[in-house]
Order: C-alpha cells, then sequence, then structure tokens
C-alpha cells in the first residue's frame, strides 16, 4: 500500500463514522422537513396527499403566521442591537484593570446565563406581575405610578416584555465572548496610543473594536440562532403566545399548526420558511460586515 | 543517549516501513469505527418484540391514559382488578401528565396503543388529530355489550345524552367512537361566604348580573375573571345552548353558513363584550399558562366574584390561602331573560381505540368493563366521576352539591363540540372563538371585528367538512 493510499484510507476510517451520524441525524430529517412540507398530512395515517406548494401559497394569506413573522424579526432585530451595546459596553469597562471587584461582576453578569428558560419565565412572571410585580412595585416606590403597566397583559407592550428577559439572559454570555477578544489585544497598542494623546473612547472606537471585529462577527450569527430558539421556549413557557397571538413566534406557530391544528405538512412549511429565512438572513449579514482582518 | 533514542527511532521507522504498525493501528481502527457505527445504529433500532414471541400464553392490552388531578393509582387499581377477571391478559399502563409526547413517537412509528384515555380540546389535540384522518375505531357496538361480570348492558347504565353528541360521534353519522368517561359539571365558580356576608343572591340573569357587578365595583371587588381564554369552551357553549337551543348550538358547531352572524349569535358576542367593562383588569396579564392560578386566586381572595371553570379547580387551588369563611359555590350561566333557559355545560374526557391498535377486542371488552361498579368504584375513590346511573348519590359533600347542579336550579346540561373537519391550514375554531377573548376584554377588538374573523374561519372549515 503506498503512503498516500494509507493516508487517505486513515482519513476516511477516521471521518467516516461522523459522517455517518451527521447525515443520519441532521441531512436526513432536513430533507424531510422540505419533503413533509409539500404533503398534507395530520402526522399519524398513512394518507399523505401530496399539494405542492399549496402550503406555502396558505402562508401568504395567514395573517397569524405574518404576524408570528414579525414579532420573530422584531426580537431578532431589538435583542441582537440592544445586547451586543451592552455586552461590549460592559466587556470594555470589565477588562479595565483598574476596576475594582472584576470577578465579581463578571459572574453576576453571567449567572442569567446559566438558569434554565422555564426558571427565567418564572423570575420574571414574578417581576411583570401586575399587582405584586417587582417592576409596578418599585414604580409605585418613586411615585410613578402613571409608568405602572400590564406588562404581560398590555397587547402594545408585551413583546417588549419578552424582548427584555431575553436581553438579560443573553448579555453575560456574549460579554464573556467580547471579553476573550479584547484581552488578547496587546496592552502596548494602549500604551503607545495614549502616549498620543488618544482619549479613552477613540482606543475603544480605533484599536479594540477593529481587533475584536471579527468576534462581532461572528456573534451577530449566534443572535439570529439563539434568539429564534430561545424566544419559542420563553413564549411556551410564560406567555404561551398571548395575549391572542400577540407573543407568538414563529417556532410557537409552527408547533401550534403542526400539533395543534392537526396540519403537520402546513408546520413543516412554516419549518421551511424558518430555515431558509436564518440561513440567508445570516449569509447577508455576514457579507455586510465583512472586512480584511487585522493581524496583530 | 542521543545515539540509544535514534536506534530507537530508526527501529520504529522500519517497522512502519514494513508495513507491520500500519496493518495493526489500520486494524484498530476499522474495529473502532465499526464499533462506533454498531453502537449509534443500535442505539437508534427498536427494542425486539419481546411480548411477540409470548403471545399465545399471554395477551398485552396496552392502555395509554392521560394523568390528571385524579391520579395514577386508580389506573393501577383498575388494571389489576381486570387482570384478575381475564386470567390471560395482562395490562400494560402507560400513565403520564405529558402523555402527547411520550407516545407520539411511537405512534408516528405505527406502534400504537390499544386503549386510549385523552380527552379532545387539549393543547396538543391528538384526539383531533386522529378523529381527522379517520384514525379511530368505532364502537357503537361496545355500549350493546354485556358489562364484564355483571348482567346490565353498557348503555343500560350509562346516563341519557352522553352518546349523542358530536364529542362522541364527532362524524355526526349515528355511530359512536369516543366512550364517555369521567365527566365534571362546569359554570361560574364563587365564593358562596362572601355571598352570604353580603347579603347578595347569587344573579339568574344577565341584567341581574350586571346589577350585582356595579353594586360589587363600589366595594372594590370585579364582577368577573377567567382563568385563560380556553375556558371560554365551556362558557360561549353554554350561552349558545341558552341563546338558541340545541339546534342551534349544532348548527354552529357544523359550522352552518351565516350562523354567527344571526341574532342569537350576537346576543352572545355582546355579552361578552360588555363582560369585559366588568372583568378584573389584572385578568388578561394573568391568562397564561405560567400564571392562571393568579386569576383563580382572585376568587379565593374576593377580589373576585365569578370565575368559569369545573370541579377540578377544587383540587387544584387545595393548598391555595383564602379568605376567611371561604366556601366554593357552583351556579349556572345566566339566562338571557327573565325565566329563560339555563345551562351548565358537561365536560368529559373520552376514551377511545385507535383504528391501528392490534387488540381491538380486547380493547373493546376493556372498555366495556370501565363501566362496572368494581371499576367505578376505583374510580370514584379518586375522584373521578363517571357518567353511570346512581353515581352522583355515592358522592360526599362539596362534590355532591356540584354534581347536583342540575337538579337543585332547575338547570339543564348542555354538551358537544365541534364537528370534525379534514384539517385547514391556519384555521383554527378554538383560536378565533376563544383566543380572541383577550383581545375583547383588552378592548382591542369590537364584537363585530370578532363576529367577522369567526365566521371568516367558520366557513373556511364548512369546505373542509366531511
Amino acid at each position: 500500500m503506498s503512503k498516500t493510499s494509507a493516508r487517505n484510507f486513515f482519513i476516511v476510517v477516521c471521518i467516516t463514522p461522523a459522517i455517518l451520524l451527521f447525515t443520519i441525524f441532521m441531512v436526513i430529517p432536513t430533507i424531510d422537513v422540505f419533503r413533509m412540507s409539500l404533503y398534507q398530512w395530520g402526522g399519524f395515517s398513512n394518507e399523505k396527499q401530496f399539494v405542492g406548494f399549496e402550503n406555502f401559497k396558505f402562508l401568504w394569506n395567514d395573517m397569524k403566521f405574518i404576524q408570528a413573522f414579525q414579532n420573530s424579526i422584531f426580537l431578532i432585530v431589538i435583542v441582537a442591537i440592544v445586547t451586543l451595546l451592552f455586552a461590549i459596553f460592559f466587556a470594555a469597562v470589565l477588562t479595565n484593570k483598574t476596576i475594582n471587584g472584576r470577578g465579581f461582576f463578571r459572574i453576576i453578569f453571567y449567572i442569567p446565563n446559566i438558569l434554565s428558560i422555564v426558571v427565567i419565565a418564572g423570575v420574571f412572571s414574578a417581576i411583570y406581575d401586575p399587582s405584586s410585580g417587582l417592576l409596578n412595585s418599585i414604580l409605585g416606590v418613586f411615585n410613578l405610578e402613571m409608568w405602572q403597566q400590564k406588562w404581560l397583559g398590555n397587547q402594545q407592550i408585551v413583546i417588549y416584555s419578552v424582548a427584555f428577559a431575553l436581553v438579560w439572559q443573553a448579555i453575560g454570555y456574549y460579554m464573556v465572548m467580547y471579553m476573550s477578544s479584547m484581552a488578547s489585544v496587546p496592552a502596548s497598542f494602549y500604551e503607545a496610543a495614549s502616549l498620543e494623546g488618544a482619549s479613552s473612547f477613540k482606543q475603544f472606537t480605533d484599536i479594540t473594536l477593529p481587533l475584536i471585529w471579527n468576534n462581532i462577527r461572528t456573534t451577530l450569527t449566534f443572535y439570529i440562532i439563539s434568539t429564534i430558539n430561545l424566544s419559542f421556549l420563553l413564549v411556551k413557557a410564560m406567555t404561551g403566545g398571548g395575549p391572542d397571538g400577540s407573543t407568538e413566534v414563529f417556532l410557537s406557530y409552527m408547533y401550534e399548526q403542526a400539533y395543534g391544528n392537526s396540519t403537520y405538512g402546513y408546520g413543516m412549511a412554516i419549518g421551511v420558511v424558518v430555515f431558509l429565512f436564518s440561513f440567508i438572513l445570516s449569509a447577508i449579514i455576514s457579507h455586510i460586515t465583512k472586512r480584511d482582518v487585522l493581524e496583530y | 543517549m542521543v545515539k540509544a533514542l535514534q536506534k530507537k527511532y530508526d527501529k520504529h521507522v522500519d517497522s512502519i516501513k514494513k508495513g507491520e504498525f500500519v496493518l495493526n493501528f489500520k486494524k484498530l481502527l476499522i474495529s473502532l469505527s465499526m464499533g462506533a457505527m454498531v453502537f449509534t445504529l443500535g442505539a437508534c433500532s427498536e427494542k425486539e418484540d419481546v411480548n411477540g414471541a409470548s403471545e399465545s400464553e399471554e395477551k398485552v392490552l396496552k392502555v395509554a391514559a392521560l394523568e390528571s388531578a385524579y391520579g395514577k393509582d386508580m389506573w393501577h387499581q383498575v388494571a389489576e382488578s381486570y387482570e384478575a377477571m381475564n386470567e390471560g391478559v395482562k395490562v400494560e399502563l402507560t400513565i403520564e401528565k405529558n402523555l402527547e409526547e411520550v407516545i407520539r413517537p411511537n405512534m408516528q412509528a405505527g406502534e400504537f396503543p390499544d386503549v386510549l384515555l385523552l380527552a379532545t380540546n387539549r393543547p396538543e389535540a391528538m384526539t383531533e388529530t386522529l378523529i381527522k384522518e379517520n384514525g379511530l375505531e368505532q364502537i357503537s357496538d361496545v355500549f350493546e355489550r354485556t358489562v364484564p361480570g355483571e348482567k346490565q348492558s353498557v348503555s343500560d347504565k350509562l346516563l341519557g345524552g352522553f352518546t349523542e353528541t358530536l364529542a362522541t360521534n364527532p362524524y355526526a353519522d349515528g355511530e359512536t367512537y369516543l366512550a364517555p368517561m369521567f365527566y365534571s359539571p362546569t359554570g361560574l365558580f364563587y365564593n358562596k361566604g362572601l355571598f352570604e356576608e353580603k347579603g347578595w343572591e347569587v344573579p339568574a340573569t344577565w341584567e341581574e348580573m350586571w346589577e350585582l357587578g356595579d353594586k360589587a365595583a363600589k366595594e372594590g371587588i370585579s364582577l368577573f375573571t377567567y382563568p385563560t381564554t380556553g375556558y371560554f369552551d365551556t362558557l360561549v357553549g353554554s350561552m349558545m345552548y341558552a341563546s338558541g337551543g340545541a339546534d342551534f348550538f349544532n348548527s354552529a358547531m357544523k359550522y352552518e353558513d351565516g350562523v354567527w352572524e344571526t341574532k342569537e349569535a350576537k346576543k352572545v358576542l355582546q355579552t361578552i363584550e360588555k363582560l369585559s367593562e366588568y372583568t378584573h383588569p389584572n385578568t388578561v396579564a394573568n391568562a397564561n399558562p405560567k400564571d392562571y392560578t393568579k386569576n383563580q386566586q382572585m376568587i379565593l381572595d374576593n377580589n373576585a366574584l365569578f370565575m368559569p371553570n369545573g370541579t377540578w379547580v377544587v383540587d387544584e387551588m387545595k393548598e391555595a390561602p383564602r379568605a376567611d369563611n371561604f366556601e366554593w359555590g357552583i351556579t349556572a350561566i345566566p339566562a338571557f331573560e327573565e325565566n329563560g333557559d339555563r345551562y351548565a355545560f358537561t365536560f368529559f374526557e373520552q376514551m377511545w381505540i385507535p383504528a391501528k391498535a392490534k387488540n381491538k377486542e380486547a380493547a373493546k371488552d376493556f372498555i366495556a368493563y370501565m363501566y362496572s361498579d368494581q371499576a367505578a368504584q376505583h374510580f370514584l375513590e379518586s375522584g373521578a366521576v363517571q357518567p353511570i346511573t346512581g353515581m352522583t348519590d355515592k358522592l360526599e359533600d362539596e362534590k355532591k352539591t356540584f354534581y347536583s347542579i342540575y337538579e337543585d336550579d332547575a338547570v339543564l346540561p348542555a354538551m358537544g363540540t365541534f364537528a370534525s373537519t379534514k384539517p385547514v391550514p391556519g384555521a383554527n375554531m378554538g383560536d378565533v372563538l376563544y383566543g380572541k377573548v383577550d383581545s375583547v376584554m383588552s378592548g382591542k377588538l369590537t364584537y363585530k371585528e370578532w363576529q367577522a374573523s369567526i365566521e371568516e374561519v367558520s366557513d373556511k372549515l364548512r369546505a373542509a367538512m366531511k
């Protein structure tokens, strides 16, 4: 056996199990979702009726789907922007060596991330409680009764309440990611900049941001994926998509249609839209944020 | 030292060149990767059906039931008694609170339980899905059978009316597919103690209801609250009966054209719209799967007077703190005019056999056994009441007053549910008729807009009727 063929053989043997598992558990189910979206099927019987793109036509006229889609996009945008700003801000502050108790704050910020989403739903349903909740009580203490709200009852506000809970749990995770790449920026850059008289804001925008840009780009994709997933879990556990669909997100609507309405094929059509949407959105974001990687 | 190392290295390279090492390593790799594959695939595949082999000696009857407020114990007792009566039959129980999630994977793979106790109107709608897909076995003949171990037939023992609605005969063709099991009257629940203390009368008409609402508002108590919008299914049902009678109710359940635009339907929707003025302001904020008990707590705390609910609420709120001299009361839904008909909707859980079950004959026998005195007694001890003649006489205290709602108040029973249709993407009657109540309550939706959207969904479903 020649050296190259032995090497190739070695590679094939090593990756076969992984490829096999990937095919069985990722590729085949994904193809199946696409296939099932072309059928009308309740989920149990043998009567699968091929309907072509009929399910997708229904989607266009389904106002509840459009509402769920709007809510999801709103959450992705608002959660990504707000979390990004806060996480970078806190990361920049906490990498500053002159701050006391940095370790303590790091832990505090990271704690929400290790809580299960059901626990977070419990925490926030206590915070948002209309009569005895933390938020309304605090506003009452400061005589700000006019700002008191039914945080989970007012259909104009409830989606913000969900967004706030998602931001709260996400900040710590992204903060740690940004901190790790900020810590690897050589201190000499900052020393040189301060000798030149650059303010710390100038140092942040001209040194820190460009050098951690690649990391930020990666996290933008994370925001999309994790908001789609976590918003489903949080909505399921906290609001049930209500009041009257005002917190319905596309995965919760997909679940409701696939099981609750006995239209499994239609649910899978929603799944296809979610799949393509998150893929394309990630690709677009990755493309427009592309910059030359700065070496140091 | 260096030389020794060099020697060792050369020897090693030699062995590689000779192919010894490669061969051994290759064998190891192949066996490792094969092992990994076999392991993963083995983990995925089904275990061999052990029962299949011994079927000749012992018949296994697979029973799956939802674990509700009544608990698991009664099922084990019933299974034991049934096994004692039928030698050679083994009852295999699956009793879970999240039954749908537990059995769905096996069912999708074609492994169905023989008997299921799972009601309609659950969020996962598994029973409805099987109805829509013609996945239920017809069981009309079960009711003509003699109850195992007794002399009477099942239909002799069953209370009247229970096998005549769309909840048991989903295709409206006179054939029964679902057997009525545990039932519970629903109605408006309130604190009897508070009414005695204040000297208030329980209202019999909506007019009296509004008067009481104004009176209570002066004392800072709201007239009405609801756990979640799902609880409007029985409330709207009773109101539809009261407004237009059984025929009107059935025509709405069969999605007849324009039924939601009639004056009877308008009366119902307008009353609910008016009810929003009397509903506790925190209700909508709590009306979700996480906080609905906070709405139920309002009754216990005297913050609201009435809520639509079923008798299970008593057990559900057993541990909750309550006002002094609190006592549960239940009343039928008020009439629209003086001396008009009043209804209390009867909620019941259903038992059925999947069309793909393996032991249909044994399953039918098991359902017939459910109506035996022996089984009924086991269920009753856990608080589950079946629609069997004479059952309510065996009840005690609070339970007895609830179940005698139909005798005391000269109140009529109401039953039924929506007819089965082919599944229509995006069109769900529950979502539009009950789900939108939150928007009506918060004033975001007028009854006219609500009415229009109900009629729209009703039109879509009529087209899909079987």
